[in-house]
């Protein structure tokens, strides 16, 4: 996988990151692994389609992904994972990975996405087509988010 | 059919032919296809300079809504008329109950049949019949929130006849008190603290069930047990007082009144949310997921630029509602509007970057020609 998909998630995680009122986001060092990659206990799957394709993976804990989701949600409080807090972190997910693909786009990669699908569990293991997965964690205030990304050329 | 520079095209548009690649002949996208956010940005790649688009197509749903929604309108404005005739009869014999859950029943049917329809309808009022359309949107509103908490027809109707009664003690407070422009003077300011009061004992003398009184005496009151008159805290105030609470909050934020300017209804929201414990945390959970993030009636910005209305909330997807689209990128008013339902599968590149602010939101509704 190019490094040149890369930068793009870390772009637009940042960027989204921030306009919800998270203003320090730091980014761990990258890291590589094989599929499959053990998930964290709320994991959002979105798949990408066109000229690139593959899953894009973010695996947080649920205190993290309450916490975000409460941003999502105007501040409400939000003490489980109910079906507002769900979609909350979802839309999160989505809103990063489609300015990263909008991004891939100025790159001449054009791809759509598929809606976000939440597995919750901690022992989920995430097996996908792509053999290779890119690790981006990041730390904010708010707890630690992990962005895994496959894609691949299909115009290769 | 029509031309449209490719600078103009937004995912939602349909193509009247094919598109290819010039160099080549090569079909790129073929007529027909529902344009998304990754072809229009495949056909700039391409230098291709515009392209046939259709006149938009309407599903059999848009169908079903030119329709029905006069229809609404006509049964809300009677709504609105029927409250103003049982009011303004206030202290004489005239005041059926009856009248007042028949109404309530013709309303539940409609929410039944299209709430989306109806809540678009709660956005078009004046206040010079503020107290009236105020109570009938109230009522819509809590038998929204009842309908989401499994309520059985007999109960829904209960909650919208005590939604449409709950400010019923205003009556009793000189109108130019309640529309005064400017501070109250402290006798005012005590009798509008009473509403409740007259209203509860307004509904008794008038034989109304207990429930219906005590949403009319508690509508005030707040979970952390700021409200008044009496204080009252948390589980202590009437369950169906508590959904009235939130309905009839939100109602007169989103209400022009004379006293200040209308504010949107994502500001409403957040206006709301930022006093979450003055509510019932379920019932505001509730709410939310209802109304959605981006509640009907709200002008939004997508990501690449385009400006929308809310039209149609979706089960489920409370960031991801149904637009119209109105303006394009550079903020040109579109000569057709365009309908676009961010829960579609296709359309997830798409995504609500913000809201227009209360002042852009006005210019843009004067601009839809929905203001003067």
């Amino acid at each position: 996988m190019k490094a040149e998909f890369i930068n793009p998630f870390v772009g637009a995680a940042f960027n989204v990151i921030k306009t919800i009122g998270e203003t320090e986001v730091v980014k761990g060092e990258l890291g590589l692994t094989s599929s499959p990659i053990k998930g964290d206990e709320v994991n959002v799957v979105i798949g990408v389609t066109g000229d690139l394709t593959g899953q894009v993976i973010f695996c947080l804990s649920e205190k993290t992904a309450l916490a975000l989701a409460s941003k999502m949600l105007m501040e409400l409080s939000t003490d489980s994972l109910d079906e507002l807090a769900k979609s909350a972190v979802g839309e999160l997910g989505n809103m990063i990975i489609g300015n990263a693909v909008t991004a891939l786009g100025d790159k001449g990669f054009f791809c759509n996405l598929t809606p976000p699908a939440l597995f919750i569990g901690k022992d989920v293991l995430v097996s996908t087509k792509c053999p290779q997965f890119l690790i981006i964690p990041l730390q904010t205030k708010l707890g630690a988010l992990q962005i895994n990304v496959a894609l691949e050329d299909t115009m290769l | 059919m029509k031309a449209v520079k490719v600078d103009k095209l937004i995912p939602g548009m349909v193509l009247a032919q094919d598109v290819l690649i010039s160099r080549t002949g090569v079909t790129l996208i073929p007529v027909n296809t529902l344009l998304t956010v990754e072809m229009i940005r495949r056909i700039a790649s391409f230098n291709i300079d515009e392209v046939y688009i259709s006149e938009p197509r309407k599903s059999n749903k848009e169908k079903d809504e030119e329709i029905l929604a006069p229809v609404m309108a006509q049964t809300h404005h009677h709504a609105v008329a029927a409250v103003e005739d049982i009011v303004t009869n206030y202290g004489e014999h005239l005041f059926e109950e009856q009248a007042i859950s028949g109404l309530v029943g013709d309303l539940l049917d409609q929410v039944e049949m299209d709430s989306s329809l109806l809540l678009n309808l709660t956005h078009l009022k004046s206040y010079d019949n503020y107290l009236f359309s105020h109570s009938v949107n109230v009522s819509i509103l809590a038998i929204l929130i009842g309908e989401k908490l499994g309520y059985s027809k007999e109960e829904l109707n209960l909650l919208g006849v005590a939604a449409l009664l709950h400010d019923i003690g205003m009556l009793k407070i000189p109108i130019t008190t309640w529309d005064k422009n400017g501070t109250l003077t402290p006798l005012e300011y005590r009798k509008v603290r009473n509403h409740p009061l007259y209203g509860e004992d307004f509904l008794s003398s008038k034989n109304m069930s207990k429930e219906v009184r005590a949403v009319a005496s508690q509508h005030h009151e707040r979970f952390d047990g700021t409200g008044y008159p009496k204080g009252l805290q948390g589980s202590n105030i009437n369950f169906k007082a508590r959904i009235v609470a939130i309905a009839d909050v939100y109602d007169a934020c989103i209400s022009e009144r004379p006293y200040r300017e209308r504010i949107t209804p994502q500001e409403t929201l957040k206006l709301i949310v930022s006093d979450q414990k003055l509510y019932d945390p379920q019932l505001l959970k509730i709410f939310i997921s209802t109304m959605a993030i981006y509640p009907i009636g709200s002008l939004v910005r997508l990501n690449t630029g385009e400006i929308g209305k809310v039209i149609r909330v979706t089960n489920n997807q409370p960031f991801r509602p149904v637009l119209c689209i109105y303006f394009d990128r550079e903020e040109n008013l579109l000569e057709q509007p365009l309908r676009i339902d961010l829960s579609e599968d296709q359309n997830h590149l798409l995504f609500i970057k913000e809201t227009l602010s209360a002042l852009q939101h006005r210019k843009a509704l004067q601009q839809i020609g929905e203001i003067i």
